[in-house]
């Protein structure tokens, strides 16, 4: 079960790899697994070790030959990789299954480095087999020295010897096996998983990404602001400005046309301020300062144009960053339910999650709408970004027909 | 007059039409964007289009292409185009063909009844309108390029009044002047930008936009 579950963290990292923002790195490391679960792989690594030894001698045996002849070397190369990767993946499993390891998903690793990882870890694990052997034959020398003790024929000197000898003896043996596990998952981690290094350079190159996708967010907002501003507000004066002006013209010509008009200027004064108003909150909702994420999402809910729940369980206050990330996230998503999914309801779950790796705010954005929600469009690529900058990630599922449920996971670190 | 016009908020082009008819104007046609506005003034031959630069579906600048392109085509049909703020390069490409029956108007200017319909009026007789605010940064811009600076406080005055497309008669009006007073001051100006006196009227104002902008 907890081998599935591995796999599938597995699969999921490796869609995320491929997404640019919003991707979140796999480390190659260990989550401890239980004692028993890791003694029980790392046994299970000596027969594996056995069959990759067989394998390269049988494989030598055979195809050796057409290794050395040219005009066979390739198709014998291939035969060659091919069982090497079904014993690599193996290993993997096993890896995964008893020791935890998170590997990235789509990993491809060159043959030549495959077959030498299989080579070491072969070795090594014929190593930790005989080290393995000697524990076991330390015991059972162990046992013939306890008997000795029971039946007398043991010299105290020689007891004393027999037990400095034995102590250090096996110091050295588990030094071993641990030094031995130890370089087996150093192997695995070095050929399934990024080095350090690597590590290090797919970080740069996110955050490179997801600082070129903020300022892009931000500019793109700026835009929607000026837009809002001035093909809403300002048309809407200059509208109520003209009107006031042909009140005044017709003032002497026509009085009673001139109060018609008046009375429709200050209607649309009231309208324009309605106007400024909307534009100020969806510039930044005030409320999220002074009353809190929840009160803030009560006012979309309230501006909302379809029936929308909100569930909001998280009982601390959250940081200001992941507030304000939040409650864009799902403002966003709740417009565009409404607007391009032409969706009749909206549910909006707001939770905190546990650890493990800190507290988590999850945003479950969940609508009846038509879905087909294209996840490179330029709005969803807003949220991505929004939420990638605080190394969230956010994940869409919108086939075509709906419902479209949109997930985004917020670190509150 | 027939005018057409093409403004996309629902709101401004309602009141325009009433403005307009209101002032016994006829509107020939309203249309919502500039996609049609071309074939439409080829079909309607209003005599002035009243257009605004920014429309879908890119809210950049449709308009004003299709008001250079309505120039260009029917010279005889007067072109108001109006704009969110003031964009030097805009005025320039609508200007680039001469100043006869064009104009470029910011958009709060529309709120300004009289100005507006003035300007409509201008537009129409063969003449330019140019905002205010337009010819005000064009001189303030390009007071460090010389010229300018030799100008007496009156005279830039009288050219700021005169690049926005008004007559002589109207400028000595509007700066309380005589007519004679206003020829003086404009021929001082034209000798100090070293503007030759055989262009023709509105050959002045282009020339002065065209000039400043340099």
């Amino acid at each position: 079960m907890r081998a599935g579950g591995e796999l599938d963290s597995d699969r999921s990292a490796g869609r995320e790899a491929g997404r640019g923002a919003g991707q979140r790195i796999e480390r190659g490391d260990t989550v401890p697994g239980s004692a028993p679960r890791r003694l029980a792989g790392s046994l299970l690594g000596c027969p594996t070790a056995l069959l990759g030894v067989l394998f390269f001698l049988a494989s030598g045996a055979v195809l050796g030959p057409f290794l050395l002849w040219p005009r066979t070397r390739p198709r014998a190369r291939e035969v060659l990789t091919a069982g090497a990767r079904r014993l690599a993946a193996l290993e993997r499993h096993r890896r995964s299954a008893f020791f935890g390891d998170r590997f990235p998903g789509p990993y491809t690793v060159s043959d030549r480095r495959l077959l030498r990882y299989l080579a070491v870890r072969s070795w090594t694990g014929l190593v930790y087999g005989i080290v393995l052997g000697l524990l076991g034959f330390g015991a059972v020398l162990a046992v013939l020295l306890v008997g000795g003790v029971v039946r007398g024929t043991l010299g105290r000197a020689e007891l004393f010897a027999q037990l400095l000898l034995g102590g250090v003896l096996l110091f050295l043996d588990l030094q071993g096996l641990y030094a031995l596990a130890a370089l087996d998952a150093r192997l695995a981690r070095e050929c399934f998983g990024p080095s350090e290094s690597e590590l290090l350079r797919r970080r740069i190159d996110e955050l490179a990404v997801s600082r070129a996708a903020v300022v892009q967010a931000v500019d793109a907002e700026r835009r929607r602001i000026e837009r809002d501003l001035h093909d809403g507000v300002q048309q809407r004066l200059v509208a109520l400005a003209m009107l006031l002006g042909r009140a005044r013209r017709s003032r002497d010509r026509d009085p009673e046309q001139a109060d018609a008009l008046l009375l429709q200027a200050h209607g649309e004064a009231r309208d324009v301020l309605a106007e400024l108003r909307d534009v100020a909150w969806r510039v930044y909702p005030s409320a999220l300062d002074s009353l809190g994420l929840e009160e803030a999402l009560g006012g979309v809910a309230q501006r909302c144009s379809v029936p929308l729940r909100i569930r909001f369980e998280v009982a601390g206050p959250l940081p200001r960053p992941v507030e304000t990330a939040a409650y864009f996230v799902v403002s966003e998503a709740v417009t565009n339910a409404a607007k391009h999914a032409s969706a009749s309801a909206v549910s909006v779950h707001v939770s905190l999650g546990g650890p493990p790796g800190g507290p988590l705010l999850t945003l479950r954005i969940e609508d009846d709408g038509r879905g087909g929600a294209d996840p490179a469009g330029s709005g969803l690529t807003g949220l991505r970004s929004r939420v990638a900058a605080l190394d969230g990630v956010l994940r869409v599922d919108s086939p075509l027909g709906g419902p479209t449920t949109l997930v985004a996971e917020l670190p509150c670190a | 007059m027939r005018v057409i016009l093409a403004e996309d908020s629902t709101l401004l082009r309602e009141g325009l039409v009433r403005l307009l008819t209101e002032e016994g104007h006829e509107v020939v046609a309203a249309l919502g964007d500039a996609g049609t506005l071309v074939a439409e003034v080829g079909a309607l031959r209003p005599d002035v289009a009243v257009v605004d630069i920014r429309m879908p579906p890119t809210h950049t600048d449709e308009g004003l292409r299709a008001a250079v392109e309505i120039r260009e085509r029917w010279p005889e049909t007067g072109v108001l185009v109006l704009s969110q703020h003031v964009e030097r390069s805009y005025a320039a490409r609508l200007l680039a063909a001469g100043a006869e029956r064009v104009g470029y108007l910011l958009k709060d200017r529309v709120a300004q009844v009289e100005e507006f319909l003035d300007a409509l009026e201008r537009v129409h007789e063969g003449g330019a309108a140019i905002d205010p605010e337009v010819v005000r940064q064009l001189v303030v811009r390009s007071t460090h390029g010389d010229p300018l600076a030799r100008l007496t406080p009156r005279e830039r005055e009288v050219l700021e009044v005169l690049a926005q497309g008004y007559t002589n008669a109207a400028i000595a009006r509007q700066l309380h002047l005589s007519l004679s007073a206003v020829e003086k001051y404009l021929n001082a100006v034209f000798d100090k930008l070293e503007l030759r006196r055989a262009d023709g009227y509105s050959r002045r104002i282009l020339a002065v936009l065209r000039y400043l902008e340099s």
